[in-house]
């Protein structure tokens, strides 16, 4: 997908294609000056750092609520692929499929299969992982790391290899990315699939022949086959359709000859991606239409969970508008916002000058497409039905794109510092930049970690300014993992435990890992249990409260969270015992 | 833009390293001072904490940390699930980072000290309400009866009932010391505690509605002052549901004084009924009678004092 033919190796390496390094001066260098063997290095060095530093890091990390549905669908798949190898016409039957697609089918199938081939190989054959919960987590893993190599590949197209760098580890190093990128869950590897569908659509449309459209209509099957979010790709393929024809015709030119690959494209989309999703996932293979139906019925009626904005839980319509918007101020790195923002703006300025000099769009017009996604993204949020108790992981579709024009901001910076100071013209000037830049988002996500879903930025005061400003700073339960040594220490054996929002799989899964006693008994009601967890949540202050009752105490034995914030409690019955 | 010279430039090549270092700065300025270092806070608190003190972390999301540090003894169950701090006559709180509690914005400050990040401040209440009778504080066989109308039923008191707790969306915890009556756990008449619509705790007596009928809380040998106070409502969760409305009868010595209606959606909803003739009476019976045309998950809990 990233390989590059000789027409792009030329277009690297004119590496600052806007008004910033349009003057009289010598053309100042790229940033960088890269050969196909090093751009390959660099890409494989930044796919293999990335899926190192995640799987080094995940251990810590507690398992969060939906972890624990998937982790049970991958084994029912797991069981449905052994019975495929052995029992190919039996497992091909509908009550095979039915009985191992059934689980989970409101989501669909490709990397929870993933997931299960993982763990059949990775951990049940081979035994590469310490913990069983890791091999589940691997595919996203991968996936995550992909992106990062692409994002990069994209960039470092575009702007240049510093500039590559620093948009795809901003991409990374966003603490809500970071945090999501460890999970065995679907929203990261579709931010994954999106990307990857988006890019091959612009090769598509800056290309000749049918490869690229139809492995873009792959890619949206398999887009399709991982989460719902893909639904917007058509969205994004149109629009960007109707700006090309529209630029087109401003310049008064036939207006076919410009949108006929994105038309082509959209072609394929639409006979290829629901053959691909028809193929993977078994689920589909009976009762087609009516399934299909419910899948779609299911997340457009999706119900309403709880989410608190600014001091007040939203569970039913209206949601509030300002939502993705302020949690998107509130959790992604200023600097990385501010790059972006230079980004679009320059892309903005750029495919206006060129809209009113009536010349074609530059790159066929990549950064309006990148600008189109993003508000693609974002878009089903400024209807005040949206759910929005994903948090920031709905729209985290958006966030590869924001990261392109993160490295378009960041090459503008850098072109100007060269323009001003023309001691600062050797490459290596973009490298020290580039580590200032990144060093907040570095230092933001490693000090969250395993606390992601708590991270805020300076701009609203960190987490403390964040639970004062009464934002959400935990859910699904994941904290858990942040208190199993205390567990293992405190509990007397055979003790019970209220896991509060942590799913059962989940639960189970961190004593599979043996990173939790395994005679540790989790129970459903805090009024039965010796020790309760209470993950803070706004809309789950009742259950704290339950605690206070049953155990007939407000001191808990333990709190822990990020930055002094509480995320986690842990209460203990006078007559629990020790261990 | 000629007019701005270089300006432009600059301030693109300055923008991300000079917004980069001040957000790397700022990530190690902002962190709030982690659960340990609370601890000196019970060395401070305790020797000025007087009973009858009312206890205020301040901001509340840090409460958690100080009720780890002081305990249940400073840190009451009763104080943190008030329903108002007018009867406190003086309040202690803790500050952390210059928050202040706007419950206590009435008080007075009589001492402050600086310990580490906190500020400590001792705080009096100009015109404490005195409470000349709390309900909550007399559910027991002593001063309590407890009936059902429809059919006619004497609740039993008991210090052995099954504690049970409903979780996210369920009842809040029975308590083990409660008025246990026919049909099961949910027609028990005890002391617990629950989420308002703010997810502010409200210490409370459960009173669920009975199908038919009204549930009856007879108060014996209580003091009467000028009126009766308090609040009713349910879980907030349970509120949702959107049932039948709830009714709270205050009858003292035999005669209707008040109906206090509740819908969902009002809340923790207060109440005062003015005790009129009956004011200042040194020992009357209050029957509080709770009723509901549909008894379905009213969760219904209140709490009440005399003053």
């Amino acid at each position: 997908m990233s390989g590059a033919s000789p027409g792009e190796a030329a277009s690297a390496s004119e590496a600052e294609p806007t008004a910033a390094s349009k003057s009289s001066d010598p053309p100042p260098p790229p940033l960088l000056e890269p050969s196909t063997r090093g751009r390959f290095a660099v890409t494989v060095a930044l796919f293999a750092s990335v899926l190192t530093l995640l799987v080094t890091t995940c251990s810590g990390l507690g398992y969060a609520r939906d972890e624990g549905f998937y982790f049970e669908a991958a084994r029912a798949y797991g069981k449905w692929f052994e019975l495929f190898v052995s029992d190919r016409a039996t497992a091909l039957q509908r009550p095979a499929t039915d009985a191992a697609f059934g689980v989970n089918h409101e989501h669909p199938a490709l990397i929870k299969s993933l997931f299960a081939l993982s763990n059949l190989g990775l951990e049940r054959k081979w035994h590469v992982f310490d913990e069983p919960g890791t091999s589940f987590r691997f595919p996203a893993m991968v996936l995550a790391a992909l992106l990062i190599a692409s994002v990069y590949r994209w960039g470092e197209r575009r702007f240049g290899r510093a500039a590559g760098l620093v948009g795809a580890l901003s991409l990374l190093f966003a603490p809500r990315f970071f945090y999501h990128a460890h999970l065995a869950c679907f929203d990261v590897p579709i931010a994954a699939m999106f990307f990857f569908t988006v890019l091959a659509y612009s090769r598509a449309v800056s290309t000749e022949g049918s490869y690229w459209p139809l492995v873009t209509g792959l890619l949206f099957g398999l887009s399709l086959d991982t989460k719902h979010n893909s639904w917007f790709l058509p969205f994004v393929v149109l629009t960007h359709l109707v700006v090309l024809g529209t630029n087109a015709w401003l310049r008064r030119e036939r207006v076919w000859p410009s949108i006929h690959r994105s038309a082509m494209t959209l072609v394929s989309m639409a006979l290829v991606g629901p053959i691909v999703v028809f193929v993977l996932w078994p689920w589909l293979w009976h009762d087609t239409l009516t399934r299909v139906a419910d899948y779609a019925r299911f997340h457009l009626q999706h119900e309403y969970y709880n989410m608190e904005l600014f001091g007040r839980t939203y569970w039913e319509p209206p949601m509030p508008r300002s939502y993705a918007w302020v949690m998107t101020l509130a959790t992604v790195p200023i600097v990385t916002l501010v790059a972006g923002a230079i980004g679009a703006a320059r892309s903005l300025f750029t495919a206006a000058k060129q809209t009113r000099a009536r010349e074609p769009l530059e790159h066929g017009g990549e950064p309006l497409l990148w600008g189109i996604a993003v508000l693609v993204c974002y878009a089903p949020w400024l209807r005040d039905s949206t759910p929005i108790f994903g948090g920031t992981k709905h729209w985290m579709t958006a966030y590869p794109f924001l990261a392109l024009f993160v490295a378009s901001g960041f090459e503008a910076s850098i072109l100007a510092t060269r323009k001003l100071v023309a001691a600062l013209r050797n490459g290596w000037f973009a490298y020290v930049v580039a580590l200032v830049v990144l060093a907040p988002s570095v230092r933001e996500s490693l000090h969250a970690h395993p606390w992601g879903l708590g991270a805020y930025t300076p701009l609203v005061g960190g987490t403390p300014g964040a639970a004062s400003l009464g934002l959400n700073r935990s859910f699904w339960g994941y904290n858990t993992g942040a208190v199993v040594d205390y567990l293992n220490r405190e509990v007397p054996e055979g003790g019970r435990v209220y896991i509060h929002d942590t799913a059962w799989p989940s639960w189970e899964m961190l004593q599979e890992d043996g990173r939790l006693r395994p005679d540790i008994r989790a129970v459903s009601a805090v009024s039965s249990a010796d020790f309760a967890l209470y993950h803070h949540e706004q809309h789950m202050q009742g259950e704290e409260y339950q605690a206070w009752v049953a155990f007939g105490t407000v001191r808990p034995d333990l709190v822990r969270g990020l930055d002094g914030v509480p995320t986690i409690s842990v209460y203990r019955r006078s007559s629990a015992g020790t261990r | 833009m000629k007019r701005l010279g270089r300006l432009p430039l600059v301030a693109l090549a300055a923008a991300l390293p000079v917004v980069a270092m001040f957000e790397l700065v700022a990530t190690f300025v902002v962190p709030a001072p982690e659960a340990a270092m609370y601890e000196p806070l019970e060395s401070v608190v305790a020797p000025i904490y007087q009973p009858g003190d009312l206890v205020v972390m301040s901001p509340r999301w840090a409460e958690p940390n100080a009720r780890a540090v002081l305990g249940d003894h400073v840190m009451r169950l009763e104080d943190l699930a008030r329903s108002d701090a007018r009867r406190y006559p003086r309040a202690i709180e803790i500050s952390l980072d210059g928050a202040r509690s706007s419950e206590l914005a009435a008080f007075h400050e009589k001492a402050a000290r600086e310990v580490g990040p906190f500020t400590v401040r001792e705080l009096e209440n100009p015109s404490p309400e005195r409470v000349l009778y709390d309900f909550l504080d007399h559910v027991d066989p002593e001063d309590l009866s407890v009936s059902g109308s429809e059919p006619s039923e004497r609740c039993r008191f008991t210090t052995h009932g099954e504690v049970l707790s409903g979780g996210l969306g369920g009842n809040p915890t029975f308590p083990r010391r409660r008025f246990q009556c026919s049909g099961g756990a949910f027609f028990g008449v005890g002391v617990t505690v629950i989420a308002d619509e703010d997810f502010l705790p409200r210490r409370c007596i459960f009173a669920h509605p009975t199908e038919h009928g009204a549930r009856v809380l007879r108060f014996e040998h209580v003091p009467l002052g000028e009126r009766i106070v308090g609040h009713l409502g349910m879980y907030t969760i349970i509120e949702r549901v959107r049932g039948a409305p709830i009714e709270l009868e205050v009858s003292v010595d035999g005669e209707r004084l008040a109906t206090i209606r509740h819908e969902d959606g009002e809340g923790w909803k207060r109440f005062d009924v003015p005790l009129g003739a009956h004011g200042g009476a040194s020992s009357a019976t209050v029957e509080l009678g709770v009723r509901s045309p549909d008894y379905v998950d009213r969760h219904f809990c209140f709490e009440a004092t005399v003053r």
